[in-house]
């Protein structure tokens, strides 16, 4: 296809998407109102089932299918980085250099670690109850143990960073997300019904399968963002180009290489 | 006053993705980045959306820089001289 | 849904200030940059907090508490990469005068309970990451 087509086709594509679109908008109920149809409805949806943040209802219960399209999303993205990221034939690794930190700041990052540990497990905990959930939660763990390379240098993080635990950990966190979906088939429901008892309001065992969903959220999403952060610090700080250390450009692939006998990892 | 603290948010997003547009150096990019996050953040908040706030956050000020800075690192490094050349932002084009 | 008007416009003061920032975090030096970086998460701190109250939502105040928690190792994460970590009299005493100005009012106005334990938990955080992260040695006596 030419430029030139291709650029009809995106014109008549977008001129097809806009029409629709401001066509949509004008349907839309008035911004900032307060008794919106949608918002009554869920509302009245998550308080049946005993979830008192209404966001991880509709998340985790009402659309529940559509948060496992998300969840796969980030899981085949992080996939996809680490096939992209992993050590190439003719890269070598070395050990990356120790790094002294100024002490203040390895005494606060190492105080704020276990604390920002906690933060996330408590946003993960408490997202059927509160703002946040498995997503949120999940990042500012992950987040929390990457303190260890601002207080240190990337040898001690990865001393404390069984990383094959976290691939399991990620891909567990998805399975357990389609189990909990097979469950309620197998209690004769639909896929990802919530099936579970729903539990006193407002306490952290509310809102039946939106609970065990949104953990399994929280475990995938933070074994996801340790996983897909150790690859950009493997390259970043670990694996070497070829010929990076004699100046000479980057040559694609295997030609007369050095270190070709390096393995990749598995 | 809900409406003048949106307003205020909207037009302070509107200015540091203008801002994150115009500067031309990955690093620079990346600390407009931040903070184009934060007022994002903020913006959700008033709107009284804090899970969508909270996302916001998470991803945006300290996953997001860390990936950028990595990359911008590793890709620096390449043309020679091993060493932590990349700390210097030289200006380079993307 | 009712809002108190009086803290969402004290929610007005430290969002407005965060418009020279933007100029200084886009235009300034590296150095610049960096202590803009830094005040910014401060301000959005305090933002949060007041707009959790003037909301009426305590839940809200999670927000603020992932920002003091994140915000610090935002500025660390910077700071190790660009190999700088300014020391900033405006950060540190905008800590140290913005903090109390706003937690205290709010413990007032939230009364005891574990909402105010968590304010003063979230105004100790803002302040350690903001001291720590603007001055060398500790010059304020509260390196963390």
């Amino acid at each position: 296809m030419s430029s030139r087509v291709r650029l009809w086709v995106f014109l008549v594509g977008a001129a097809g998407f806009a029409a629709l679109f401001a066509a949509a908008c004008f349907d839309l109920p008035a911004f900032g109102t307060v008794p919106h149809p949608y918002g009554v409805r869920a509302v009245h949806a998550a308080l049946s089932h005993h979830t008192a943040n209404v966001i991880a209802s509709v998340n985790f219960d009402l659309r529940a299918f559509d948060t496992l399209g998300e969840e796969s999303i980030l899981f085949s993205a992080v996939i996809g980085t680490v096939v992209l990221l992993r050590q190439a034939r003719d890269e070598h690794r070395k050990d990356p250099e120790p790094a002294t930190v100024h002490p203040p700041v390895r005494r606060f990052a190492l105080l704020t670690l276990p604390f920002a540990l906690l933060v996330g497990l408590y946003v993960i905990a408490h997202g059927q109850v509160s703002p946040g959930g498995g997503f949120q939660g999940g990042v500012v763990t992950a987040t929390a143990l990457h303190l260890l390379y601002i207080a240190a240098d990337y040898r001690a993080l990865e001393r404390v960073r069984p990383l094959t635990l976290y691939e399991i950990g990620e891909a567990a966190g998805e399975a357990a997300y389609v189990i909990t979906g097979f469950a309620a088939v197998l209690a004769g429901s639909a896929f990802l019904t919530n099936v579970l008892p729903f539990g006193t309001l407002a306490t952290l065992s509310s809102g039946g399968t939106a609970m065990v969903l949104n953990a399994a959220v929280g475990l995938e999403v933070t074994s996801g963002i340790v996983v897909l952060l150790a690859r950009f610090l493997d390259q970043a700080v670990e694996i070497e180009d070829p010929g990076e250390d004699d100046g000479s450009p980057r040559h694609t692939g295997g030609g007369g290489g050095n270190g070709d006998d390096e393995r990749e990892p598995a | 006053m809900t409406d003048v603290l949106i307003v205020v948010a909207l037009l302070l997003v509107a200015g540091a993705a203008t801002a994150a547009v115009l500067n031309r150096d990955p690093v620079r990019q990346a600390l407009v980045l931040s903070f184009l996050g934060l007022t994002l953040a903020l913006l959700f908040t008033f709107l009284q959306a804090p899970d969508v706030a909270l996302s916001q956050l998470a991803v945006g000020s300290a996953v997001t820089p860390l990936m950028i800075l990595l990359t911008v690192r590793k890709v620096r490094r390449r043309p020679g001289s091993g060493g932590d050349g990349a700390d210097k932002p030289a200006g380079r084009e993307r | 849904m009712s809002t108190s008007d009086g803290w969402l416009a004290a929610a007005l003061v430290p969002l407005l200030a965060l418009v020279p920032v933007l100029w200084r975090i886009a235009y300034g030096s590296p150095k610049d940059r960096l202590i803009g970086q830094n005040l910014t998460s401060l301000l959005a701190g305090l933002v949060l907090l007041l707009a959790a109250r003037g909301f009426h939502r305590t839940s809200y105040n999670d927000v603020a508490l992932v920002v003091s928690v994140l915000g610090p190792t935002g500025t660390l994460i910077y700071a190790r990469f660009l190999d700088v970590l300014p020391d900033s009299r405006l950060v540190r005493w905008t800590a140290l005068a913005g903090v109390p100005a706003t937690v205290l009012p709010l413990c007032v106005a939230t009364g005891p309970g574990r909402a105010m334990v968590k304010l003063l938990l979230i105004g100790a955080l803002l302040i350690a990451g903001s001291v720590v992260t603007s001055g060398r040695g500790g010059k304020g006596g509260v390196t963390a």
